[in-house]
């Protein structure tokens, strides 16, 4: 393990919104809540949860396109948040995204040479001939036929457009990829091609990447470690497939539990999960899961629990594990 | 159910091409503004005869072999100063928008993409620009600083800003949602790149659709202004002027208001029918989006 | 009604063909599909976008939409009765009474500028001839049935109030008014969060359960199949591929397609090793090929594969197993 690429500590970000139709109060929705986590070089990161749960506001404001209320990210030792106009520019070419809509996140009025091309002419890197052969290079590297480049949007398929996407964000040469649920609108068939050509292109170029779903199976497949995130905060943290096979956070045995396989002998299960996702104007005070969860304790409506550090790179934030010297772990 | 795509050309020009051909009023609209437009610019080399050449025997006289469209009050050519009055027409509409375009594309591209108190500023300035009628601006301005081209340029020009701005705004608002644009965010480009080369190539059609009414609404409104004696002065040919003029004599000749009228009214009807096509056309199914 | 083995048949849906108009010419999005419904069964149907699923429910409905679309042929029958054959006036008494349909989005299902209760009690008052003061306490049973907290209060609230989850269960409280003998589910969990989307698979399996309606359920999920289907329909390119029940189908993928398909998602169960994504694309609806339509990516393919389309035919040693194909299923059997 060759050092931090990407450490996150503390990352905070609250909205403001107004309720009501016209001049209604004004709410605070806590979108980001002291999100803390560390990447290295090459390692694929999971962020998941369910709507609401602030994953995708994280891979925005580690990447400085939301600015954080708080926190700090650093990459390779330098600081994102800090960064002026000009280190911000050197460090954007080695942090990317890719985005979930494969419909909205190219500009239609653009050939995709255009699109390819632009990042790497703004940043001065090569002279026309170079950019060209570049822009060649990245589409043969995502599986796009040459052609393509003189093309636009509209004449592609979603999950070519999403290829395409993936190559805008690889153009800069960059060493972090920020995935927002990269395959989720696409068909199930396509889904696994445009997951096998990230896989390929993160060990052909050592990438690393945070890679934001919804979709335990997906993550399951593509990422060493994981966060689980619920109302703006990490509830667990863990490799892969420990997490997975034996969860320690109550949600996350209920995300698990509730997450589709199929087999028709390992039906979905409920496990007592009644209630929505709570509301993240108003979450439950102390543990927010607490209303939900079939564990709950009078601490646990009281106290948000602190963090517990485990051994084996787990960690977690229920008052089921609470930080002490042996933190055994009760089933 | 996946369709293939119907078109390849995404450049607007291009589009609007493929969308007029299919729209047979838009087509019909778009040929006479050509038609006007090219009579208008070589009115030098059309007209018959010089505008401004008076010939006291042929006073008010109807349509003859020479002067097809017979003689004004003064003997002029009819036919030779409907030509060159389209000239200041097409001068003074195009201009006006032109730089109505300019300005407000890019205040409303600039507001919608800025967005905050800053937007509602600017939009609220807008808004008292809308609340001038054009005509009565014309009259402001020409009331004020005097009756020249020049002046009545900048009288449309401040009336057709508002609409511009608004106009641009509006997609800006959607457009900038979109992940292209976070994506150009993240890949270091500048804002000002962004709302030049990533909004502004999405707003364009409203637009053009916009700028083809305008002009018809520019050609009224120097019209209206030269018909009141506001506008270009006598004896540069002016539809609007023409038309004074043929008031003056309507009972011993009609036809000297009718033609500039008629020339008038086909060119606006032509360019309303060319808007009218725009607009049916620049609907997301020619975007496939 | 009922099928060869005696059980009673809430649908029976033969030889459906719904063709669209593009550039002046009519194509087939589904075609010659065909299965029966029993009661108290959930079928599945599932595939990716644009085989054609969400055609068939549309179809069986009579919501094809005219402008450039027309069923074709086959027969929907309901009770004996075809639907296809009916007059609009008189589907209209069928849709949201014997037949009611779920949508994935409930936000635009829902008429958000009227109370929820409303709109449930507006099915009532339109299928029974109940009274206004009894069709709204109908509805507010249905709504605590379908388990919405605070039905008493929540009754004259909006759409907006409500997260996706409490507005998909309204769905389904509307759908269930009248008693319907089928339910069409459309991707109905799809936009929900998976434990919503737990709670809601729980809760239509409860209520089918109680009621003995026959639902057919679309998707494009394989897990959300597994754990909710009796039995499932696969299609491909507006064909019906493989036809088994849901055991069956996933301890023996038959066909190629399905196979594939299992093979490339990534399970949270259990590590997936490499995924074996499917090689190409779906064939545009214009240009659909001669034979089999799943040919030209399909490993097993053979000469006779692209020449002629193969019939759904019955598996030699399981006679409720269909597939299409040539290769695993080739005996030229007749379809269901």
């Amino acid at each position: 393990m060759s050092g931090v690429l990407l450490d996150v500590q503390g990352l905070s970000k609250s909205f403001t919104v107004r309720r009501g139709f016209m001049g209604g109060a004004l709410a605070t929705v806590h979108a980001l809540n002291g999100v803390s986590f560390s990447i290295g070089p090459g390692e694929a990161f999971g962020l998941v949860g369910e709507s609401g749960c602030g994953k995708s506001t994280a891979g925005r404001a580690i990447l400085r396109l939301i600015e954080a209320d708080s926190g700090t990210v650093l990459f390779k030792g330098e600081s994102v948040f800090a960064a002026d106009t000009g280190a911000l520019r050197r460090l954007r070419r080695q942090m990317q995204i890719v985005f979930q809509d494969p419909y909205s996140s190219l500009n239609p009025r653009r050939t995709i040479n255009q699109t390819l091309s632009e990042p790497m002419r703004v940043h001065g890197m090569g002279s026309s001939t170079e950019i060209r052969e570049a822009v060649h290079a990245v589409l043969g590297e995502v599986g796009m036929p040459s052609d393509a480049a003189g093309k636009y949007p509209h004449e592609f398929s979603g999950g070519q457009r999403q290829r395409i996407g993936i190559a805008r964000a690889l153009v800069l040469q960059p060493e972090l990829v920020v995935a927002d649920e990269p395959v989720s609108a696409l068909d199930v068939s396509i889904q696994a091609q445009i997951l096998v050509l990230l896989r390929n292109l993160q060990q052909k170029r050592n990438l690393s990447f945070v890679f934001i779903s919804h979709d335990l199976g997906v993550v399951r497949h593509f990422c060493r470690s994981v966060a689980v995130m619920y109302l703006g905060r990490i509830v667990e943290r863990g490799p892969i497939p420990g997490i997975f096979d034996e969860p320690l956070h109550p949600y996350t045995r209920a995300l698990r539990n509730a997450s589709p396989v199929p087999d028709p002998a390992a039906k979905v299960t409920m496990a007592k999960l009644e209630g929505e996702v709570a509301s993240a104007l108003a979450p439950p005070s102390g543990c927010h899961f607490h209303p939900r969860c079939p564990h709950a304790t009078e601490i646990c409506r009281q106290v948000y629990p602190p963090w517990t550090e485990l051994s084996s790179g787990r960690g977690v934030a229920c008052h089921l594990y609470p930080p002490e010297p042996t933190g055994a772990a009760p089933s | 159910m996946t369709v293939a795509p119907a078109t390849r050309e995404t450049g607007a020009l291009a589009r609007f091409g493929t969308a007029l051909r299919r729209h047979k009023m838009a087509s019909l609209g778009g040929g006479i503004v050509v038609l006007a437009a090219l009579s208008a610019i070589f009115a030098p080399w059309l007209s018959p005869h010089d505008p401004l050449e008076q010939d006291v025997l042929l006073r008010l006289a109807g349509p003859s072999a020479d002067f097809p469209l017979g003689n004004d009050s003064f003997g002029r050519d009819i036919l030779s100063r409907i030509l060159w009055g389209g000239r200041v027409s097409l001068y003074v509409s195009t201009a006006s928008v032109l730089i109505a375009i300019v300005l407000g594309g890019a205040i409303g591209i600039l507001a919608g993409y800025v967005g905050g108190l800053f937007d509602r500023i600017v939009m609220a300035a807008m808004d008292v620009l809308l609340s001038f009628p054009t005509l009565v601006m014309g009259l402001l301005v020409v009331a004020m600083l005097g009756p020249t081209v020049g002046n009545l340029i900048l009288a449309i020009t401040l009336t057709a800003v508002a609409p511009f701005a608004r106009i641009a705004r509006a997609p800006t608002l959607t457009i900038k949602e979109r992940d292209f644009i976070e994506a150009g965010r993240a890949l270091g480009f500048s804002n000002l790149r962004i709302m030049i080369v990533h909004i502004l190539p999405n707003v364009i059609d409203e637009i053009l659709v916009m700028a083809s009414l305008w002009l018809a609404t520019a050609i009224r409104t120097e019209a209206s202004l030269s018909f009141i004696g506001l506008g270009v002065r006598p004896p540069t040919a002016t539809w609007g002027g023409m038309i004074r003029e043929g008031f003056e004599n309507i009972l011993d000749q009609p036809l000297l208001a009718i033609f500039p009228s008629i020339a008038i009214l086909v060119v606006m009807f032509g360019l309303n029918m060319l808007g009218d096509g725009l607009r049916d056309t620049s609907d997301p199914r020619l975007r496939h989006e | 009604m009922s099928d060869a083995s005696g059980r009673e048949l809430a649908l029976d849906v033969r030889g459906l063909t719904t063709e669209f108009r593009i550039n002046g010419r009519w194509y087939p999005a589904v075609r010659d599909v065909s299965f029966a419904l029993k009661r108290n069964e959930t079928l599945a149907l599932v595939g990716e976008s644009g085989c054609g699923k969400s055609i068939t429910a549309l179809s069986i409905m009579g919501l094809v939409p005219k402008a450039n679309g027309r069923v074709a042929a086959g027969q929907v029958l309901l009770d004996g009765r075809n639907l296809l054959a009916l007059s609009e006036q008189q589907m209209e008494k069928i849709r949201g009474g014997a037949i009611a349909m779920i949508f994935q989005e409930p936000m635009t299902s829902l008429n958000p500028v009227l109370p929820i209760g409303f709109q449930v009690a507006e099915a009532l008052r339109y299928h029974t001839d109940l009274s206004e003061s009894e069709a709204k306490a109908r509805a507010l049973e249905l709504l605590q049935h379908v388990k919405i907290p605070s039905a008493a209060r929540r009754i004259a609230d909006y759409p907006h109030q409500f997260s996706g989850g409490m507005r998909q269960r309204v769905m389904i409280a509307i759908a269930l008014a009248c008693n319907p003998r089928v339910i069409l589910a459309d991707e109905p969990t799809t936009a929900l969060d998976v434990t919503i989307q737990a709670q809601v698979l729980a809760l239509l399996a409860e209520l089918k359960a109680e009621t003995g309606l026959a639902m057919i359920f679309i998707t494009h999920n394989l897990g959300v199949v597994a754990s909710i289907a009796d039995r499932v329909a696969v299609m491909y390119a507006g064909d019906i591929v493989e036809l088994a029940e849901v055991g069956e189908l996933f301890r023996r993928p038959t066909h190629p397609y399905t196979e594939a398909l299992l093979a490339s998602i990534p399970r949270v169960d259990r590590d997936a090793g490499d995924l074996k994504p499917i090689p190409g694309q779906v064939p545009p609806i214009t240009a659909m090929p001669a034979g089999c339509r799943y040919a030209d990516r399909c490993p097993l393919r053979e000469p006779r594969c692209t020449q002629e389309s193969p019939p759904l035919s019955p598996l030699a040693d399981s006679a409720e197993h269909f597939a299409r194909c040539w290769v695993r299923a080739g005996t030229g059997g007749s379809a269901a």
